[in-house]
């Protein structure tokens, strides 16, 4: 056992492995609130589902999109937020806490990454169930929607984690700044109303606000971006331009990070 | 000295103090909560309209469209608080102990200590309403002030949902996402995120059969002059049967709940 985690890789492995058998345990023990959360993530679904089913009451295409595609483009959305739910949501939450409460102190002293440790301990398993949603929504709408299936499901994994990675870059970029505020509630406020921009595709949004969540605040990334790519392809310029942001966004996290640690002081005794 | 005014006022006092404790946070959440339901609604009428190359739908040009919009947002921010959360969450952690020792109506006080911040977004919004209304067509600064009144009833019967729906507690874990349900459903069918007419006619009960409609759809309907005035008296009359029922409701359900409740500890 020892012998093993020697490799830092396997200790990673191993740590996680633990933290996701106890939040395992965690979520058996409070089983009403595995029922009464899939409930909300229904209501969730069939609202955005109504908000769309409406408006395509009246029209038959919004900005080029056909009601299946939007539906397919849902549950590209669905599944990719799921991911982010279920694995990190939680811990942002509880990130402002670990700073004003000095509890971050234990993380930096333990031979791992503190960044693992704070993004990796709280998850939210009842979430996978809106992940596999948002994946039979995708898979129902795929072929009225356009998209031509076969060994092309495959790029759905590879554009669902570049999805569940915008939405943990953004997520921290709003977070961090609790190294230099008592109260980032606010901040916190402002990522999910900017989250809004998320739920719909980004084709339909005029120039200005198109770019912005396309660059600044690249909500577009989490599902609009991975649905347009299935269905449409992107063009050369916008894979270049997707990972420019993407790093861009890295490196102003990581800035901020190291930043953040140098101001930070304990507040525990 | 009338007791009973005192308290309400001192609560009202107080709520007010500690929403605006942190100004910028205040000040900030309720820009927020204004600019992105418009800019969403705003994001809709321009793939209608301006993309899609339309001229009207449900009856409705891009104009209206855009007043709906604009007036929409000023009954949006008084909807709403989260002060039925509060009492789920008291129930839950047995905090509802130290409530029930004081000689006032706990579903009441909580109601006013929440809603003293939202009272002051309806006297600007009522303000901005009414600069609005001399030059948004069809709209008139006695209907205005009438769509208000209408508004604020919507943010009684909110409450008076949510306090009805977290007694649930008092039987499950917690009644959290019975409140969370109810405000994912009260955003679509409040008419802040599209104009209820929009729904096809055979979907129309969805919205007619909730008290939801009062919140946003109903105020803005009549300030921007969609409604005449005995449709609105109609709708008023609506409002205060429900609010009378759920009133009903709120002690029926208060009552029976708090026989099982069970607080343990110091």
């Amino acid at each position: 056992m020892t012998e093993r985690l020697s490799s830092p890789l396997a200790r990673y492995f191993e740590i996680y492995r633990v933290q996701l058998k106890n939040n395992f345990v965690r979520e058996a023990v409070y089983r009403t609130n595995f029922l009464t959360s899939i409930i909300v993530d229904l209501v969730w679904i069939a609202t955005e589902v109504t908000l769309f089913s409406v408006i395509y009451a009246n029209v038959p295409v919004i900005a080029g999109w056909t009601q299946s595609q939007v539906f397919f483009f849902l549950g590209i959305f669905f599944a990719s937020d799921a991911l982010f739910t279920t694995f990190f949501q939680r811990n942002f939450f509880n990130f402002s806490d670990l700073v004003n409460k000095g509890d971050l102190d234990i993380l930096l002293t333990k031979p791992i990454h503190p960044l693992f440790l704070i993004l990796s301990r709280w998850m939210n398993l009842t979430a996978l169930f809106n992940f596999f949603m948002g994946l039979f929504i995708a898979f129902h709408y795929a072929a009225p929607a356009g998209f031509p299936g076969g060994w092309k499901w495959l790029l759905l994994v590879f554009w669902l984690l570049v999805g569940l990675c915008a939405a943990i870059l953004l997520r921290f970029a709003f977070a961090v700044w609790i190294f230099w505020t008592d109260r980032n509630w606010a901040l916190v406020r402002l990522y999910y109303q900017f989250f809004a921009f998320a739920t719909k595709p980004d084709a339909i949004y005029p120039g200005m606000i198109r770019y912005l969540i396309l660059t600044v605040l690249p909500f577009a990334f989490i599902g609009s971006v991975p649905a347009r790519a299935l269905l449409y392809g992107l063009q050369t310029w916008e894979y270049f331009a997707l990972a420019f942001v993407m790093l861009g966004f890295l490196g102003l996290n990581t800035i901020l990070w190291r930043k953040g640690l140098r101001r930070y002081q304990s507040a525990s005794s | 000295m009338n007791t009973a005014l005192d308290w309400r006022a001192a609560t009202l006092k107080n709520g007010f103090r500690d929403a605006t404790a942190y100004r910028v946070e205040f000040f900030s959440d309720i820009v927020g909560s204004a600019i992105v339901p418009a800019a969403i609604q705003l994001v809709f009428w321009h793939a209608l309209f301006t993309l899609g190359g339309a001229t009207e739908v449900a009856g409705m040009t891009f104009t209206d469209m855009i007043h709906y919009t604009i007036v929409s947002v000023l009954f949006s921010q008084v909807r709403g608080g989260d002060q039925d959360f509060e009492l789920g969450e008291m129930i839950r952690t047995g905090t509802l102990s130290n409530y029930l020792l004081r000689p006032v109506s706990v579903v009441e006080f909580i109601y006013l200590r929440g809603a003293a911040p939202r009272f002051l977004i309806a006297g600007l919004s009522l303000i901005l309403g009414l600069i609005l209304s001399l030059w948004l067509g069809g709209a008139s600064p006695v209907r205005v002030c009438g769509a208000m009144v209408m508004a604020v009833m919507g943010n009684v019967i909110h409450y008076q949902i949510g306090a009805v729906l977290s007694t649930m507690g008092f039987y499950w874990e917690d009644a959290y996402s019975m409140l969370m349900v109810k405000n994912l459903v009260v955003s679509i069918l409040s008419g802040e995120l599209l104009p209820l007419n929009l729904f096809p006619a055979s979907m129309r009960w969805i919205w007619e059969s909730t008290p939801f409609y009062l919140y946003v759809f109903g105020p803005t309907q009549y300030a921007l002059g969609r409604w005449t005035h005995l449709e609105f008296l109609h709708h008023l009359g609506i409002a205060l049967i429900w609010m009378l029922g759920l009133w009903f409701l709120i002690r029926m359900t208060w009552k029976i709940g708090i026989r099982r409740y069970l607080s343990l500890g110091g």
